[in-house]
């Protein structure tokens, strides 16, 4: 057909070299958090764990455990605690063992 | 296609209200929305005031246990001022009137309440199975008592000439869609009749509500129908917004509407291309898609999350969009939709598979309550925006312009959701130009109910909370428009269609299973 | 169904077969376990011109028996179990199970009598990709590590902002 031969050529090539490049798209996907430990105290982390809506976050002792996996990146933890938390930048996230999503995070800035 | 602004037709609210409380006792009030008590006596004179009042549909049915089951019942009033109506009818014993015999809309409602609570109609219709699979045994946990026996499932009589035969398709179906498990019955090609089974999918979602605070459950809710995560968070929201006496600013609703229209938007980019790869036309499926993709990124850039995730909280909105990426990049995205909706529209053998194909009538889409394009390709000017308070409040100022056809059928449903863009878009630069912002009010902690709705891109999506003192949920109601709709769509595959049509008429409902199985 | 230790280097062996055998043609079937839909609407799209999998040698099938890879959304709703036990079976030697979205990895439901939470419940699950939903560029990195031709980045990554303590 005539129309949609002439709209294809007009249209051009909008596919993304991924995964031989990388695609700039992704500079605006959410992403899962990053945690600084000295701005982590175990109040905080009490907050944020209370906070996470789902199960990706939890506390053991002094470290903070994020299971990757679990994570929505829905940016609640990042709110309540925006000095302690920024976006990782990372979505390429797939693992073939499970346990290496799960991420200790020391929990380095004290009580408070 | 017309677009229509909506008209009174007879039969306002407060008239309604007066009648129905003369039945009972003086209405209750929740953010701008009468509740109603009804004996148990007057429930069945009741329902008929109602459902013969000019403008007036029934958009809800569901039940609680509090001490005692109480049924409820949400009508839309859609003349003069729309808004919505709730009576509550306390059910002392194992039975309540048949209603599905007056309002044909609460039949999928009926069989869901006898599944959950145990209480069924007077005179012994068969139920449907509904959420509860048949192999469970004991099954999963119920909202309430549970019935005492399973339902009886009853469908469309299969004989055409003596010659139908049945055959169960799914719940494993082509690549890419959703589980469903649909009992096609037909004579060869023909569609004789087409029943669908959600249970396999349903996920317990209004019992796993209860006990959650309202944050944790918009959490779930957008996840109920991730596709309407707008509209079904925005429900919710304002549903615990009512209970709790408060509004969201006007920067914040606006935030939301604009979330909302974009929602629309990539939902109609996407049923294009799905039309596009159910009637076998490869290109117009990809460009379709182009423009899809490219209108989620426009999501992404905006607010964060293609599929907008996130946005909606008690009493406001968490992030504003980023009003100069959206103005600078959504032109563009909407253009790619609107122009190949236009060579679609130009290419004579896309429009043959359209026209006359899944045809619904306006009374059968009155009939069975049916809302969202489906139902105003028909005719009906039904939207959920056009209500004054709550989700209708940011569009008061700006007139939605109600998108209509008349033929009922695909091309109808398809040309109203272009319409439909084109108005998305138009709201959404008035909404940036009267400002949006990230802003909450706080919700106080207390017991209360509320309704809650939004215009979902496939329809009024409705919820309903009540909230204990502590602020946790006793009894969340949720109601995506996909629940309402999927009852349309055994009619509208039994109209003389074919096989083949099938796809074209689901991609031209564009709705969800998880909207249905929550 | 975690691998123990002798799973574990049976999986090693497999990932090398799997690399062999799918590293240029792969067909894929996908399965709903219970999701929202926005998951599936993600899949959809690998097809579509932005991301094309085609051009990667990935495939849709709708037929388990010829698939190779199985990509599952969903908490795994526990009436659904008999039909994703059936796919599974009815998929040919060797497969692989891709898990995806935060449901299937267990971050949104836990176990109740609904669903199982996570699709590690029912079927052995060889790669796991994050994201609610994944985008169709993490499905696309997920598929290439799943075939052995993307190396996975997660063991390295700290979540540490900056890199170290």
């Amino acid at each position: 057909m005539p129309l949609w031969f002439a709209r294809g050529l007009r249209r051009g090539v909008v596919t993304t070299r991924y995964p031989a490049r990388s695609d700039p798209s992704a500079a605006s996907l959410p992403t899962p958090p990053a945690f600084r430990p000295r701005q982590l105290t175990l109040r905080t982390v009490d907050r944020m764990v209370a906070e996470c809506p789902g199960t990706a976050l939890s506390r053991v002792a002094e470290t903070l455990v994020f299971d990757v996996g679990a994570c929505t990146a829905c940016g609640r933890c990042a709110r309540v605690a925006p000095d302690a938390v920024a976006p990782s930048g990372e979505f390429e996230l797939a693992s073939t063992a499970r346990p290496a999503l799960i991420k200790l995070i020391p929990i380095r800035g004290g009580e408070r | 296609m017309t677009a229509v602004e909506p008209h009174a037709a007879g039969g306002t609210r407060d008239q309604l209200v007066d009648t129905l409380a003369a039945l009972g006792s003086m209405p209750a009030e929740h953010g701008g929305v009468p509740a109603i008590r009804v004996p148990l006596e007057a429930l069945e004179q009741a329902t008929q005031t109602a459902v013969s009042t000019p403008g007036v549909r029934l958009a809800d049915m569901f039940a609680a246990d509090d001490d005692v089951t109480v049924l409820r019942l949400v009508w839309a009033c859609e003349a003069d001022e729309p808004g919505f109506i709730v009576t509550e009818t306390q059910i002392g014993g194992a039975e309540y009137p048949p209603l599905s015999g007056i309002a044909p809309a609460a039949f999928v409602e009926e069989c869901e309440i006898y599944e959950q609570f145990g209480i069924r109609p007077a005179g012994g219709k068969p139920l449907n199975r509904l959420m509860r699979p048949p192999h469970a045994g004991a099954g999963p946990p119920t909202l309430g008592h549970g019935p005492a026996q399973p339902p009886e499932e009853v469908h469309a009589p299969h004989a055409v000439g003596g010659q139908a035969f049945e055959f169960p398709f799914g719940p494993v179906r082509q690549a890419g869609v959703e589980s469903l498990y649909y009992g096609l019955v037909t004579s060869g090609e023909e569609v004789v009749d087409l029943y669908l089974f959600t249970w396999h999918k349903h996920r317990g979602v209004e019992w796993r509500l209860r006990g959650r605070t309202v944050p944790e459950a918009i959490f779930l809710a957008e996840r109920a129908e991730g596709l309407s995560a707008v509209a079904v968070g925005w429900a919710l929201a304002a549903a615990a917004e009512a209970a709790a006496g408060v509004t969201p600013p006007p920067a914040a609703a606006r935030t939301r509407a604009v979330a909302l229209e974009l929602e629309r938007l990539y939902n109609h980019a996407a049923a294009t291309a799905a039309l596009g790869q159910a009637t076998g036309l490869s290109v117009g499926q990809a460009a379709a898609e182009i423009a899809l993709e490219r209108l989620l990124r426009v999501n992404a850039a905006a607010f964060g999350h293609r599929y907008l995730f996130g946005v909606i909280e008690p009493g406001g909105v968490s992030r504003a969009p980023d009003a100069e990426v959206l103005r600078r990049e959504l032109p563009g995205a909407y253009d790619e939709l609107r122009r190949t909706a236009d060579a679609l529209l130009r290419t004579n053998s896309f429009v043959d598979r359209l026209e006359a194909c899944g045809i619904l009538t306006a009374e059968q889409a009155r009939r069975l309550g049916l809302v969202g394009p489906v139902a105003r390709a028909t005719g009906l000017a039904t939207d959920a925006r056009l209500a004054v308070a709550g989700a209708g409040a940011p569009y008061a100022g700006h007139g939605v312009n109600v998108v209509t056809a008349a033929s009922g059928d695909v091309l109808g449903r398809f040309q109203v959701m272009l319409g439909e863009a084109a108005e998305s878009v138009r709201l959404i630069t008035r909404f940036l130009n009267e400002g949006t912002a990230a802003e909450c009010v706080p919700l106080p902690v207390g017991a209360g109910t509320g309704l809650g709705w939004a215009e979902s891109p496939r329809g009024e999506a409705l919820a309903w909370v009540a909230l204990d003192a502590g602020g946790r949920i006793t009894r969340a109601r949720l109601r995506p428009g996909s629940a309402r709709n999927w009852r349309g769509f055994d009619d509208a595959c039994r109209s003389r269609n074919v096989f083949t049509d099938i796809p074209i008429i689901e991609a031209s409902f564009w709705l969800t299973v998880a909207g249905m199985a929550r | 169904m975690r691998p123990g230790p002798a799973e574990a280097v049976a999986a090693a062996g497999l990932r090398e077969q799997i690399a062999a055998q799918f590293g240029r043609s792969l067909h894929i079937r996908t399965l709903d376990t219970g999701s929202c839909a926005a998951c599936e609407q993600e899949i959809r799209l690998l097809a579509a011109p932005h991301y094309d999998l085609h051009r990667l040698g990935f495939f849709f099938t709708p037929a388990p028996r010829h698939a190779d890879l199985l990509l599952v959304t969903g908490p795994m709703v526990r009436a659904f179990e008999v039909a994703a036990r059936k796919t599974y079976e009815a998929m040919p030697r060797p497969k692989v199970v891709v898990a995806t979205g935060a449901c299937a990895l267990g971050g949104v439901y836990q176990s109740d009598p609904f669903v199982h939470g996570e699709v590690d419940a029912v079927l052995p699950v060889d790669v796991w990709i994050p994201g609610c939903p994944p985008s169709p560029l993490a499905l696309l990195q997920g598929l290439g590590v799943a075939v052995g031709r993307l190396a996975e980045k997660t063991p390295g990554l700290t979540f540490i902002d900056g890199g170290g303590a």
